[in-house]
């Protein structure tokens, strides 16, 4: 959280410097198939976010050590590619990255259908081909959009979307400008069917209202989103 | 597609279909695959292209960063290349650090382009012996069926002819094109079933022996030359191939100068 609080990010009528209002999302699209080597894949654009995820398996999990005899392993990669940001991200090893794919899989696992493919492997791969906020987030929800299109059973889709807070306003959904100055960060990773949540972090500082606040504006958001993955996987491309 | 369990199958497959001068997608020994290029697709970049050849697809982007120029060249700027090939490319990719066939690739472009010297590193310099611009070109696969040196090559070279010096967000001047003279066109050629085939498929590298590529700059002039893998070839395939290979950098060439 860069917390300077003096800069006015959203004016008198409540407008954001986007032009969206406190519970808008930035524009979203979803395209399914984008890998064609692999089983399952998506594009997902978010605001200038780009994600592309490949699913490959199951297949068989080797070494043979990492095997599980009652269900799959799932291995996530997060990783953002080194022209995804303004900066040149430097390719390697890198804990933040590490982190993602660690609650990821964390997130996924909990929806996948694993105890199925018994000694098995699925491997998604999440990789960030541009970066403005909230990467985490399309790349959690993207990767879940891939492994339905690789046709591997789940309970649900997983949404994940993120509210923050910018001079003191709860707002849904921030951009890279809002990022910078936020004061707070809520990304939620929710089961647009049940409600339930497989994923949750969060860092700032927000009153018991504002946190109320932030999670009703992720619940209302995911079910927007959810409605957008579903067009992407019934009808071929979505806007 | 799957990686076959039993490539000796797969190459009893190929050279049966060599002898009879036949390829797995019935295309003829020297045809290439439907080639697509787009730009400016990155909007991180400073320049940016997106190669498909069949199923194969690539992204370049360019990044610029400040570099104290070297002790005995202080007048000059640097180009550094890097190739990635991630696990989302295909299924034998393994996470963890670059593998030496990944290194390979970055370097084998990236002396195409150098020695080609069609960046100016002169142009590059900022203050000498002080400052001065580093062209990072970073090659990324996104789908691997065969090919990628290709790939990355045209997809390099057209990046970095539509790349920008952002001098203004490093406070250093008005921001400019950056200087491409010349367009160095990689080609190359897999041996399948016992011959030389021109962008040979993700299974025809599986089934195949040693690889060659040629990378030729205008008027057919040869930048770099490498060969890969195990296997043996002959002055007249290779003359062959470089036949093909004067022919076809022409015809890529003039795609790329008229997008």
């Amino acid at each position: 959280m860069g917390g300077y609080g003096d800069v006015q990010m959203i004016d008198e009528n409540g407008k954001r410097m986007d032009g969206r209002g406190p519970a808008d999302l930035r524009e979203i699209s979803i395209e399914t198939g984008v890998v064609p080597v692999a089983d399952g894949s998506c594009r997902m654009i978010w605001g200038t976010n780009e994600a592309i995820v490949s699913v490959y398996g199951p297949m068989e999990a080797h070494p043979r050590k990492i095997q599980r005899q009652d269900s799959a392993v799932l291995a996530v990669e997060y990783n953002m590619a080194p022209f995804s940001t303004t900066d040149r991200m430097r390719p390697g090893f890198n804990r933040r990255s590490k982190e993602i794919s660690k609650v990821t899989k964390d997130a996924l696992e909990s929806v996948v259908l694993l105890e199925l493919y018994p000694r098995s492997k699925i491997q998604v791969n999440i990789e960030i081909i541009s970066a403005e906020a909230g990467t985490r987030c399309v790349g959690l929800t993207a990767a879940s959009v891939a492994l339905a299109d690789a046709g591997i059973p789940m309970t649900d889709l997983v949404v994940s979307v993120a509210s923050g807070k910018i001079n003191d306003i709860v707002v849904c959904d921030l951009n890279k400008e809002e990022d910078n100055y936020g004061e707070a960060d809520l990304p939620m990773g929710i089961l647009p069917n049940t409600g339930e949540l497989v994923f949750l972090q969060m860092d700032g500082n927000l009153s018991q209202e504002e946190f109320k606040q932030a999670w009703d504006y992720n619940m209302n958001a995911a079910s927007e989103v959810h409605s957008i993955m579903k067009k992407a996987l019934t009808g071929g491309d979505s806007q | 597609m799957s990686v076959p369990l039993v490539p000796k199958l797969l190459r009893a497959h190929l050279t049966e279909l060599a002898e009879n001068n036949r390829r797995l997608d019935e295309r003829g020994q020297w045809d290439s695959r439907n080639l697509e290029i787009e730009h400016s697709v990155l909007p991180r970049a400073e320049g940016s292209a997106k190669v498909r050849i069949g199923d194969t697809i690539v992204y370049a982007g360019v990044k610029f960063q400040i570099m104290t120029p070297y002790e005995d060249r202080p007048n000059q700027g640097g180009l550094m290349c890097s190739a990635e090939v991630r696990p989302l490319a295909g299924r034998k990719y393994e996470p963890g650090p670059p593998s030496a066939e990944s290194i390979e690739l970055g370097r084998v472009v990236d002396r195409g382009i150098r020695e080609s010297g069609c960046i100016d590193v002169d142009s590059l310099c900022i203050i000498p012996g002080e400052k001065a611009w580093q062209v990072i070109l970073d090659l990324f696969a996104i789908s691997d069926d065969g090919n990628l040196f290709d790939a990355f090559a045209i997809a390099g070279i057209v990046a970095l002819k539509e790349a920008t010096i952002p001098a203004e967000r490093f406070e250093v001047g008005k921001d400019s094109k950056l200087e491409v003279t010349g367009t160095p066109i990689m080609c190359s050629y897999h041996k399948v079933g016992g011959r030389f085939v021109y962008d040979a498929s993700f299974r025809e590298e599986l089934g195949g022996d040693e690889r060659i590529h040629i990378t030729l700059g205008d008027n057919g002039n040869v930048h770099s030359l490498q060969k890969g893998l195990k296997g043996i070839f002959t002055a007249d395939e290779f003359e062959e191939i470089m036949g093909h290979a004067l022919e076809r950098t022409k015809q890529i060439s003039k795609i790329i100068n008229s997008l």
